[in-house]
């Protein structure tokens, strides 16, 4: 069914631009590398053959008058989500633009901000690219060269969005949520390491409560502790009673 | 989505802050391995992170650098923490920077404040859903008062914000843990410059929104020459006033009102932008019954002044019943009705000011010279906003010259001084400072402000005679009986 379809298809959107939306954070500072850049233009390319499919995808729907209204609000739903994909995707790429002129990497003299963030963002671009891993294939100027890329595809998005809101009228507004408020904590389906990774985070908050957590796991343990020995104590005094 | 075709003249445009850039250049400097700032590692229970610096080193390098003391280094410190160039280890929510061993970090380009990337809701509501899924729904005070209202207006994006952040959040998950904690802590800092939690000071508050974008470059039409050359013409016709004689205003200006301004002075008994406590307002409020020492105080500075306070008005109105020429005041005050008032009744009110006060024989008649009425008589003809004006203005010269000197000497003023209320300063503590701040309400309605001067009004208008000439026909009738 077109519908199912269009769902895959924005769900896939929706994974790029957030994998997108981590690297971007990731210029600029400690972690930034070639490799990096490389995986921004690959996540964008991406993300551009994602976009185009689901707009022509969504604007066949769209245009067919002969769909019923449940049908038709439920595609205004999904024209919304799309919209608003687009609209994040394109303010990354914008800030990825200027962030990129602003660092250089093959400078003499590279300061690039000591964030704290050493590791390397492989992993969330092969989530992006939906690849077990990822191939570096890049030349070493890949910083300047990609940027003027990056401008074309800037201007490109932004034609495409002026189009889509010229041909397709939908009134985002009129759109009604499915999900009520807090729905993200309902469905706990996700992939890889989630429940690990929630409660390691939530150690590794760094505010005054992980002392008095780890206070408390060691006061509990000793309760724990001395009320086996009192047992093992009493039981042991009954044996030699009896 | 943003409606990008749109041109309408709606103001959107955050006004410049020319310092982020230059703060930007300190930043970068501050980065260099050799001249920049320490940097230490942090340690946690299990994970180590780097780049981690200390609040010290922080004011010694900007002390050093741009020769300057160290109370200095240490506001430009706090000013890079408000703004979000650095973000606080911890005791995340104060964003000052504390000379001693207290630990900072930088934050990356992304999270930097800039000119041009408005800051969000639709981030806003993402950030809080993910930080919903980390706190399994326990979401601070205020957090949770926004969810509520970003998950209201925002209803129709509100699939679109749970998904991204439940990808969002699993993209993070992907990282290493040191980076992880990064990452969280830099979203969580930027989060806080941008939507302070309440009671704290924002260093992004902004005046108005600006109708042209500050950072487009104006295109140099022929029509821009043109704006140019008028603005600089109006300059040089501007008449010139020696700068001794303005400069000797605005020294007596800033002596007088040395002691009442609010930002060079305390203001009694607390300003309540500060300390989130209104009895400063209440106190002042127009049709207050005693009015403070310091409002009292301002009545002597001019005549402008007693005129403008709704209650000095009061209090000379008053006066001028007690002398039987109330008939100045009112003429005044229906020159000002006109002039500012709506256009649609204006005919009516100038026939009605005339019949009162200008005509022959009017109840009310006030005395000015035969110049002014002639032109003001010439004038009601065609009525229009500002027919009245010269007769306002002799009339206005008249009671500032004759009425004011003796309303200061009179025993109504000397009763108001002598009553005026001088309160004491408030001293809060931190604790109820917290709690006035969680108390804030909105205050009276300005709808129900407006009824109760109109209320006050025709109260007035019914009371007995306050003119000489309306006690004169009042004795003339009596004698007559």
């Amino acid at each position: 069914m077109g519908k199912d379809e269009c769902k895959t298809m924005l769900d896939a959107l929706n994974k790029v631009t957030a994998c997108y939306r981590h690297l971007v954070i990731a210029l600029g500072s400690t972690s930034d590398s070639q490799n990096l850049r490389e995986e921004l233009k690959k996540t964008r390319k991406k993300a551009q053959e994602l976009a185009v499919a689901n707009r022509t995808k969504l604007t066949a729907l769209l245009k067919d008058k002969s769909i019923s209204k449940d049908d038709r609000a439920e595609y205004e739903r999904l024209w919304v989500l799309f919209t608003s994909s687009m609209d994040l995707l394109e303010v990354d790429m914008k800030r990825s633009l200027e962030i990129g002129q602003d660092f250089p990497l093959k400078v003499p003299t590279r300061h690039l901000i000591q964030t704290g963030m050493t590791g390397s963002t492989t992993t969330v671009a092969a989530r992006a690219m939906s690849v077990q891993n990822m191939k570096y294939e890049a030349d070493a100027n890949i910083d300047t060269v990609d940027l003027k890329e990056l401008e074309t595809e800037i201007a490109q998005v932004d034609q495409m969005m002026e189009e889509m809101e010229m041909k397709v009228q939908v009134a985002p507004w009129a759109v009604e949520a499915k999900q009520e408020a807090g729905a993200e904590l309902k469905s706990t389906v996700s992939v890889g390491n989630s429940s690990v990774g929630v409660i390691s985070i939530c150690e590794e908050e760094p505010k005054e409560t992980v002392e008095g957590e780890s206070g408390m796991m060691k006061v509990l343990a000793g309760i724990i502790f001395t009320a086996v020995l009192l047992i093992a104590g009493i039981l042991g005094y009954l044996v030699i009673n009896l | 989505m943003t409606i990008r075709n749109v041109r309408d003249h709606g103001q959107r445009y955050r006004p410049r802050m020319a310092c982020l850039k230059k703060v930007e250049t300190v930043v970068l400097e501050m980065q260099d391995p050799k001249t920049g700032v320490k940097s230490q590692t942090q340690r946690l229970v299990i994970t180590t992170i780097p780049h981690a610096i200390t609040g010290e080193d922080i004011v010694a390098w900007i002390a050093n650098r741009l020769k300057i003391d160290a109370s200095e280094a240490q506001a430009m410190g706090t000013m890079m923490v408000a703004f979000g160039y650095i973000y606080p280890l911890q005791d995340h929510k104060r964003l000052i920077i504390k000379p001693d061993t207290s630990l900072y970090r930088f934050q990356t380009p992304y999270f930097w404040p800039a000119q041009q990337w408005p800051v969000e809701d639709t981030d806003y509501a993402i950030y809080l859903a993910k930080r919903n899924i980390r706190k399994k729904g326990m979401l601070e005070l205020y957090e949770q008062e926004e969810y509520n209202n970003l998950y209201k207006w925002m209803n129709h994006k509100w699939d679109f914000i749970v998904m991204q952040a439940k990808e969002q959040y699993r993209a993070g998950k992907e990282r290493k843990k040191p980076d992880r904690v990064v990452f969280d802590c830099q979203e969580r800092a930027y989060w806080v410059v941008h939507r302070p939690p309440p009671g704290t000071v924002s260093a992004m508050d902004h005046g108005l929104d600006r109708m042209v974008d500050p950072n487009l470059e104006e295109k140099k039409t022929p029509d821009y020459y043109r704006r140019i050359i008028m603005f600089t013409q109006q300059c040089i016709m501007r008449p010139r006033v020696k700068s001794s004689v303005s400069i000797g205003a605005l020294v007596k200006y800033t002596a007088t009102y040395k002691e009442h301004d609010p930002f060079l002075n305390s203001c009694l008994p607390s300003n309540p932008w500060l300390t989130d406590d209104i009895t400063y307002w209440n106190l002042n409020m127009p049709n207050v019954e005693t009015p403070t020492k310091m409002r009292v105080e301002r009545w002597t500075f001019s005549f402008g002044e007693l005129l403008a306070d709704p209650r000095g008005r009061d209090d000379f109105r008053l006066f001028l019943k007690k002398e039987f020429s109330g008939e100045n005041l009112a003429f005044w005050e229906g020159c000002e009705d006109l002039k500012w008032g709506a256009a649609e009744t204006m005919k009516e009110k100038a026939q009605q000011i005339y019949k009162t006060f200008l005509a022959r024989g009017a109840p009310r008649w006030i005395n000015i010279d035969g110049k002014t009425m002639d032109i003001t008589v010439k004038g009601l003809a065609h009525p229009h906003r500002y027919v009245l004006d010269a007769a306002q203005t002799h009339i206005y010269m008249l009671m500032k010259k004759d009425s004011y000197g003796r309303y200061l000497k009179s025993p109504v003023f000397k009763e108001t001084q002598k009553k005026a209320a001088a309160p004491d300063a408030h001293r809060f503590s931190e604790t109820q400072l917290e709690q006035n701040s969680k108390r804030r309400r909105p205050s009276l309605s300005p709808i129900t402000l407006k009824q109760q001067e109109e209320e006050q009004k025709a109260k007035l208008a019914a009371s007995g005679p306050v003119d000489i000439t309306q006690v004169m026909s009042k004795l003339e009738k009596k004698q007559r009986k």
